[in-house]
């Protein structure tokens, strides 16, 4: 799996693309550090187009661990694809979506 | 100029459980659905781009609304949190509304007008700033107008609240009286205030009293007395010598012989008085029912038949155990049975489910809970249709979450949850996701090997225990 990082806001914004499913769910949390990090992170979806109960999963894991650790993921620039997903299965409860990554990582970085 | 339309759970819940199954953005007023008519404000407005934005579900609306092509704009939809405030939801939708002038409309309200050709003269000059604000809701304009001109003095547009069942009543009767009216109703028209639908059939003797909007399919049998005020939904039968004024009828409404129906809101089997709230669901078939019919063709048919089959199958193999341990495990008290009344797959019903409870840790009661044995009684449920053997955990209709399961995608009550088999906690949230994900994504063959996961898990967990 690709996975871009860039900083905005002094935030990780992490932009893996290609599909979130099963197959390449491990190698997301492994590759893309993203429970490693302390701090907050964006996920940009903007490169994923496709997202499964596995992939769902995985956020939501990374989600829980960061809410414990007082940090927080936000989620960015999703496409019809992932948001019918996360609309489908109602899991947009439970994260803050933002049409941008970059106001994504500043409101990141504010919270 | 682009349209944000913000509407939240909290303000609509008032509307669910009168119209249960149907989202409130797509409640029809006067047959239209009522999202409809913010689209077209903000059309008549100048949009050429809306954007619904809602804490709450949205699937249906979207499946409404899809890409706004019918309309000849761009619709598109986004998420907030229920805590959002408006500068957050703002920033969620920066990109959207970075490029010229954005009309933000926040609530559920109903934004009545007199003439929608002010509207577009109106917005073309209007300054930004909010333009009206009501207890329920405002409208309001941010960046600079794109041409330079007076600023009219007036506001072309009120805003109706949208808060009771009475203000639903009140809304429909006071559309039908605008005259001619400025809003677009469907159905044919030959004068201002008689809106008929497609395939309506009006039996010799019936009257129809102007002003009344009637939907598509519709049957008005000898002697029936429809209007005045009278909104009449589509796939509606009303039977002879039966009156019909003052009354909105819903979508498959069934309105029997001999009936006066007079200031009433009809919603399937529910009739609602609009003023008290007061709202009574007819149990009697002949009187006032949904002409809903199950949904037992076709795939539905064929899901059925996989998911008994495998309610057999399980039968065959749990009823010895069952048989032997059942009787112990009940005289020792360690067998226990309520009974909850759930919702039901289909629009507005509801079934009551016995649910067992094994309480203890001895032997006997873990080999019980191992094989899933207190779910043996459910196969029988699922041998009937009323529920299927993997698919949501049934949901109580007693529970107060506000969310009700048939406004999300595929619930379907059943002997095991899609989260258990997932090995997901099964009343989580995570475990809902779960759930709606694989309601919507299964097939039969995933059903089936879900079953297995599910029936094995079962007996893993007990093993870890």
């Amino acid at each position: 799996m690709i996975i871009n990082k860039k900083t905005g806001s002094g935030i990780t914004i992490i932009a893996p693309a290609g599909r979130l499913d099963a197959a390449t769910a491990e190698d997301f949390l492994k590759s893309s550090s993203a429970l490693t990090d302390p701090q907050s992170i964006v996920i940009d979806f903007s490169g994923i187009d496709f997202i499964d109960s596995s992939g769902l999963g995985t956020l939501v894991g990374i989600a829980r661990e960061k809410r414990r650790a007082d940090a927080d993921v936000k989620l960015a620039c999703l496409n019809e694809k992932a948001r019918m997903v996360f609309e489908t299965t109602q899991a947009f409860r439970l994260f803050d979506i933002y049409d941008d990554a970059d106001t994504a990582a500043e409101a990141a970085a504010k919270s | 100029m682009k349209t944000l339309i913000v509407i939240r759970e909290k303000d609509y819940a008032w509307l669910l459980p009168f119209f249960p199954g149907v989202h409130p953005l797509v409640v029809p007023i006067c047959n239209k659905p009522f999202i409809e008519f913010l689209i077209d404000f903000a059309i008549f407005a100048g949009s050429k781009s809306v954007r619904i934005v809602s804490d709450g579900p949205l699937r249906s609306v979207e499946a409404y609304g899809q890409t706004g092509s019918r309309w000849g704009i761009e619709l598109g939809y986004a998420s907030i949190q229920p805590e959002d405030s408006f500068e957050k939801i703002m920033g969620k939708n920066r990109k959207y509304a970075s490029e010229g002038r954005l009309l933000v409309i926040s609530g559920f309200m109903f934004i009545a007008y007199r003439n929608k050709e002010e509207l577009g003269s109106y917005f073309s000059t209007a300054p930004a700033g909010t333009l009206l604000q009501h207890t329920l809701g405002s409208v309001s304009l941010t960046g600079m107008p794109a041409t330079e001109g007076a600023v009219p003095d007036t506001v072309p547009f009120t805003i109706s609240g949208l808060d009771s069942i009475a203000s639903y009543h009140r809304l429909n009767a006071d559309i039908l009286k605008e005259l001619p009216s400025p809003y677009v109703l469907p159905g044919y028209s030959n004068e201002p205030d008689c809106h008929i639908g497609r395939n309506v059939v009006i039996s010799k003797g019936a009257e129809v009293i102007k002003p009344v909007v009637i939907g598509n399919n519709v049957q008005i049998m000898k002697g029936a007395v429809v209007g005045p005020f009278a909104v009449v939904g589509s796939n509606v039968i009303i039977d002879s010598e039966s009156t019909v004024s003052g009354s909105v009828l819903l979508d498959n409404t069934y309105i029997g012989e001999q009936l006066d129906v007079i200031d009433r809101i009809a919603s399937g089997n529910m009739l609602i008085e609009p003023e008290t709230g007061i709202s009574i669901v007819m149990e009697d078939p002949h009187l006032l029912t949904g002409i809903n019919s199950p949904n037992l063709s076709g795939a539905g048919l064929l899901r059925y038949l996989v998911h008994a089959g495998i309610a057999v199958l399980l039968i065959l193999l749990l009823s010895v155990p069952f048989l032997l341990l059942f009787p112990l495990l009940k005289l020792r008290g360690k067998w226990i049975t309520k009974r909850k009344t759930c919702f039901g797959e289909s629009h507005q019903s509801t079934i009551s489910l016995a649910f067992p409870s094994i309480s203890g840790n001895g032997v006997l009661c873990t080999l019980a809970e191992a094989l899933s044995l207190d779910r043996f009684p459910l196969l029988f449920k699922v041998l009937e249709g009323r529920i299927a053997v993997i698919g949501s955990n049934p949901q109580e209709t007693g529970g107060n979450t506000g969310r009700y399961p048939s406004l999300a995608a595929g619930y379907r009550p059943a002997l095991y949850s899609y989260a258990e088999a997932e090995d997901w906690p099964v009343n989580s949230e995570e475990g809902a996701i779960v759930e709606r994900y694989f309601a919507s994504h299964g097939g039969l063959f995933q059903d089936l090997v879900l079953v297995v996961k599910a029936f094995l898990n079962r007996m893993h967990s007990k093993d870890r225990q």
